[in-house]
């Protein structure tokens, strides 16, 4: 009896929980200017273009939205440099993860005073709420703080990840757009979209999505062979520069 | 695999110089490679592919000369590619544990200062001797003849020499283990080590070298790509495209300067690049942390 009396309660709680999901379901809509994206050799980066429209509720029009791109998660090892004998190696390392390979965000403004900060770590939102995590214990947490800085700093030089505080425009009250920058370096993978809307910090609409991104063309198939055929990829190599010297060889000599 | 950072007019430069200093120059190009943002494991690799290129063009000029001591060629190469398995798995060794950059900087900066310093002083000291107008006499130091009667003689006709095959097998595994880590054909080591230490004549010396370079370089190549899947193919290519483009030119006006000027330049920039990674390990980093996906160190 008792536990079909928690089973119950369990369940109205779920309902409670869920009810107001559904309810904001049609709030926000969204779609992005691309359904995958193909990265072939000569891919040097392109923007990503995320748009949609938000119905306005019984308080009024929606004025914060946040829109994240969220690459496949991976875990890194991130070391850090110290001062050996006058020379400056790598030193400790920590195993973190797993952390999304690229992470955007784009809002109508400053995060911390849209949204309440338990709220924006209950999603995730924004590289300061990602909740990162070290497979090796025993670290202290000034240690783990710096190391987290670290990871952050080194990502963001790379523009894998960026923080746009005003990267998204609401046009007419209603339509929203927000351009996010992909480098070429981004990983490959499955990534995900978020779409939220928040009115008075609450959330008030969500959508979410997938965004494929694959190597494509003669920078795939080099991609494949050189994980899966190491010997093969290795000596086509070879034989490609040989066949290269040889020809350079033979150009020269009629000259 | 993309590293767009990189095109060929990088590669171009490198032909340019290559050409115009007429050294096979991997050990600038890795650096340039570095230099312009390609991680060092990946610039190491794909730069021992280019090798293979530019060593079969340049070599097949003298083996149809035969100018190519095939015997020793093939005694320099079995230690060549020992060491260039040993070279691989350091390197896989060092990657897993983070110090693959140092292992490659460290060479370097070892490297560059003796070969930089040994050309400088013999390039002023050949121009200083034209100035006074005296003849520029080939200097042989004394032999190291012992080490050529260690056991396990053969002949080596082409080199007119019947010497113990323990001094080649040990300088091809050296510059092999050399060639894995640094991304050179190390040609700038086997062309002395060969004139003063084998005692070959210089006729067959660079045809010699280069056939060895080109079966070492291509092992290393195959290792590296199953060992650490570090080899760019895309890379490699146009690294030889440009290389051909430039050497064009860099022979052009590697001709209008003289030899020793020439060599002196060569030598500056040898121990300018030396310097530069030297004080890149000395002096504190801007950014102490460095970041890769788990297991795929360096």
């Amino acid at each position: 009896m008792i536990y079909r009396r928690h089973i119950l309660l369990a369940g109205l709680v779920l309902c409670f929980a869920v009810a107001p999901m559904m309810a904001r379901a049609n709030t926000i809509i969204a779609d992005l200017s691309k359904d995958h994206i193909s990265i072939q050799s000569n891919f040097a980066g392109e923007k990503l273009l995320l748009f949609g429209a938000v119905e306005a509720t019984v308080d009024g029009p929606i004025s914060d939205i946040i829109v994240i791109l969220r690459g496949p998660g991976e875990n890194f090892t991130l070391r850090k440099k110290q001062k050996k004998l006058g020379v400056w190696v790598n030193g400790a390392a920590y195993n973190i993860g797993p952390l999304p390979g690229f992470y955007a965000v784009a809002s109508t403004g400053k995060l911390s005073q849209m949204v309440p900060p338990d709220i924006l770590r209950q999603h995730n939102i924004g590289a300061d709420a990602m909740n990162i995590n070290f497979l090796s214990s025993n670290i202290e947490a000034s240690e783990q703080a710096e190391a987290i800085a670290g990871f952050i700093r080194l990502k963001q030089a790379r523009a894998l990840y960026a923080e746009a505080e005003n990267g998204v425009q609401i046009i007419g009250g209603r339509l929203f757009r927000a351009e996010i920058n992909l480098p070429s370096g981004m990983p490959v993978g499955t990534y995900v979209t978020e779409f939220f809307a928040f009115q008075n910090g609450r959330l008030v609409g969500y959508q979410t999505g997938e965004l494929p991104v694959d190597i494509v063309g003669a920078g795939h198939i080099l991609h494949q062979a050189a994980y899966e055929m190491p010997l093969v990829y290795g000596l086509s190599g070879v034989i490609m520069a040989c066949f290269m010297g040889w020809g350079v060889a033979t150009l020269f000599r009629r000259r | 695999m993309c590293y767009p950072s990189a095109n060929s007019s990088h590669a171009a430069c490198f032909g340019f110089m290559s050409g115009m200093f007429g050294v096979g120059g991997g050990f600038l190009m890795t650096h340039l490679l570095i230099f312009v943002g390609i991680p060092p494991a990946v610039a190491v690799a794909t730069e021992a592919n280019q090798i293979v290129a530019s060593s079969v063009s340049c070599g097949l000029a003298y083996w149809q000369r035969r100018s190519v001591d095939v015997r020793m060629g093939v005694i320099l190469m079995t230690g060549g590619i020992a060491g260039s398995y040993a070279g691989v798995q350091l390197f896989k060794l060092l990657r897993e544990l983070g110090q693959v950059d140092l292992l490659i900087s460290l060479s370097y900066v070892l490297f560059l200062s003796v070969i930089g310093g040994l050309m400088m002083r013999e390039s002023l000291n050949a121009i200083a001797a034209t100035r006074r107008g005296q003849p520029i006499r080939a200097r042989r130091p004394g032999a190291h003849s012992w080490i050529l009667r260690l056991p396990l003689r053969m002949r080596f006709r082409q080199s007119k020499l019947y010497i113990s095959v323990i001094p080649p097998l040990l300088i091809g595994f050296f510059v092999g283990t050399m060639s894995a880590i640094m991304g050179v054909g190390g040609g700038f080591i086997m062309v002395p080590a060969m004139i003063y230490l084998l005692r070959m004549p210089t006729n067959v010396v660079i045809g010699t070298s280069l056939f060895q370079i080109i079966f070492v370089t291509a092992s290393v190549t195959i290792l590296h790509s199953v060992e650490n899947q570090t080899v760019d193919i895309l890379l490699a290519f146009l690294l030889m495209v440009g290389g051909v483009i430039g050497a064009q030119f860099g022979a052009i006006i590697g001709q209008r300067l003289r030899g020793e000027q020439l060599r002196a330049l060569l030598a500056l920039i040898v121990l300018g690049v030396g310097l530069k990674l030297f004080i890149d390990l000395i002096i504190q980093p801007d950014e102490l942390f460095s970041v890769t996906r788990m297991g795929f160190g360096g």
